[in-house]
């Protein structure tokens, strides 16, 4: 087929290439830049903590741990099992706490309450606290990320 | 609505109020010299570029470094060995620092030899020599900032220098250093004047140096003038500035191949006890005046050397910023005579230099 | 159909640039680990690519630069000859009357 007219003139072709080079360069040039701006964020896949400094815990009691950058919370029950939560509200990220007389983790930003399994009861949270899986091996409390064998 | 349409009525928005159309028309009249000397032309666009890469890789780099003493050297670290590819724009602005040094040599040379900053161009110098006093400051301070070794030393040895002057002497030293000794405050000072207060002078002037040049022009050679010569001209817009755009390209090629082929190192966090090690030097730009102060004897009659030496820097800086007035009369011997000097200067500079890593 | 190719084009360059170094990456596991602490160097560290994919990524990096820059040098110095013979023809004098 053959056309009447050019689809654009010769001026036009040659801007058309400067500008789409030049954007390609200064596009390759942004992408590194990105990856230094927003480096990966790394979480642990599992921390292990010395089991001695848990063992004295009463029920109902809490000690802090860390999970990577972020605050966690190993919490005694009544029937003497451990259980581990990231202190992490699930509204906006501010750091939970627990309290031992109401049984409930609160969250002091905008009123949100978790009961004492960490599920979400009343104000803005709109999930559970992320609860990690609890393993005793030997004289160690391995404590790992949710769905990891 | 075509793309073409939309850029048309987004120019006619911002002309209607801003009337950007008389900056565009400037431009276009804006007339560069076309001689044999024209090749002098690219050095001051040419240290903008290099410039604006700083204040890009600097941004990035302050995301990341911790101007503490506890902090500063392991955070570079960090940078380099986690942050992901953050040793390569540690080294973009390591090397561009330098880069940009080595041009505003040049861009100072060059104007010398071409007696550029004759009437009425004075000023224009004299804003160019602040600018130089300032991207050294800038070199100056940002070399301490990785804390380590050879930093401490190097910035101990530059900030004791001023003490040798009489009476002030010894205040400059305590601004510089916050204090008595280099410390952990001399780091944080140095750090708040590196991203702070040296970016605000330096746009300043930048300001004035620039604007100066626009309403002044560009200078003709020495002999063009004097002669009356008709010399050929281009149009800044778009014919200069397309040929300025290929040297910065070139420019960038060759920063970055430069910068991710010889990536600097980090040297072990500095001690502040520890004795100084050996191979003590500064910067590269500052070898010459190190080793003019090496060559002096510690005393001459009954003046300290060091004093003496600093008093002739000085000296020379005073008559550099006021060339342009010692130099009113550029055609006769004792503008021949200046412009020997700056062949002397050079031969001088570079001597000593090589001398000082010998 | 002309703007069809040039956002074609245009996606090719943006797919070219991005898969030189691999997609932007999210989570990324560490893996068993005690809590880091921020290690002072007791030794010099020397910058280099972490490892043989990164090492490459910048060669091919390296490499697509430099060719984009003498494209663009070519490209650049037929705009040149284009505007300088505007200029020698006074094309843009009568703007200015």
């Amino acid at each position: 087929m053959k056309l009447k007219h050019s689809l654009f003139t010769r001026r036009q072709f040659l801007n058309g290439l400067l500008g789409g080079w030049l954007g390609a360069l200064l596009v390759s040039f942004l992408y590194p830049v990105a990856k230094f701006i927003f480096p990966p964020y790394r979480e642990p896949e599992e921390v292990i903590l010395p089991l001695s400094n848990f063992k004295d815990m009463k029920p109902n009691s809490v000690r802090n741990f860390s999970w990577g950058t972020k605050p966690g919370i190993i919490k005694k029950t009544d029937d003497g099992t451990l259980q581990a939560f990231i202190a992490v509200c699930t509204h906006l990220d501010c750091n939970v706490t627990y309290l031992p007389e109401q049984r409930k983790f609160f969250c002091a930003c905008h009123d949100g309450w978790y009961d004492e399994n960490g599920i979400n009861i009343s104000g803005p949270p709109p999930k559970p606290l992320r609860q990690l899986l609890v393993v005793i091996e030997k004289e160690n409390l391995i404590l790992r990320k949710e769905g990891v064998k | 609505m075509s793309l073409r349409n939309i850029k048309i009525e987004m120019l006619a928005w911002f002309e209607d109020r801003l009337g950007l159309s008389g900056i565009t028309k400037f431009l276009r009249e804006k007339k560069v010299p076309q001689h044999r000397h024209s090749i002098w032309y690219y050095t001051g666009s040419a240290i903008l570029l290099f410039f604006c890469i700083q204040v890009i890789t600097g941004f990035m780099l302050v995301f990341y470094y911790k101007p503490t003493l506890e902090e500063a050297n392991a955070s570079v670290g960090r940078i380099m060995t986690e942050v992901p590819l953050g040793w390569i724009i540690r080294s973009v602005h390591s090397w561009a620092a330098s880069f940009m040094i080595a041009l505003v040599f040049v861009h100072l040379i060059s104007i010398w030899l071409t007696k550029s900053y004759r009437k009425p161009r004075e000023m224009t110098w004299m804003s160019g020599i602040f600018l130089m006093a300032v991207s050294l400051a800038f070199g100056f301070t940002g070399y301490l900032l990785p804390w380590d070794d050879l930093s401490l030393s190097a910035t101990k040895v530059g900030t004791d220098i001023p003490r040798s002057i009489p009476v002030v002497g010894v205040w400059v030293t305590k601004l510089l250093r916050g204090g008595e000794d280099v410390t952990g405050d001399t780091l944080t000072r140095f750090f708040g004047i590196h991203v702070c207060i040296l970016p605000v002078f330096i746009f300043i002037l930048l300001a004035f140096h620039v604007y100066f040049i626009q309403k002044q022009g560009i200078s003709l050679p020495l002999r063009a003038e004097v002669n009356k010569e008709e010399v050929k001209s281009l149009p800044f817009w778009p014919n200069f500035i397309y040929r300025e755009v290929v040297v910065w390209l070139v420019l960038v090629g060759i920063i970055f191949s430069v910068a991710i082929f010889l990536p600097p190192s980090l040297e072990k966090e500095a001690d502040l006890m520890a004795p100084a090690p050996e191979g003590v030097k500064p910067e590269w730009y500052f070898l010459f005046l190190f080793q003019t102060l090496k060559i002096f004897p510690p005393k001459i009659l009954f003046i300290h050397g060091d004093t003496i030496a600093v008093f002739l820097m000085i000296l020379a800086g005073i008559l550099f910023f006021f060339l342009p007035l010692i130099d009113n009369k550029p055609v006769a011997t004792k503008g021949k005579v200046i412009t020997l000097m700056a062949y002397v200067f050079i031969l001088y500079a570079v001597v000593m230099t090589v001398w000082s890593l010998w | 159909m002309r703007r069809k190719i040039s956002i074609l084009l245009c996606a090719c360059f943006f797919i070219f640039s991005f898969t030189n170094f691999g997609f932007c990456q999210q989570v990324v596991p560490e893996g068993k680990s005690e809590i880091t602490q921020v290690n002072k160097s007791s030794e010099k560290i020397v910058s280099s690519p972490k490892d043989i994919k990164e090492r490459t990524n910048i060669y091919v990096f390296v490499a697509w630069m430099w060719l984009a820059i003498f494209v663009l040098l070519y490209i650049f110095r037929q705009k040149i000859k284009e505007v300088d013979r505007l200029y020698h023809l006074e094309f843009f004098k009568s703007d200015r009357k």
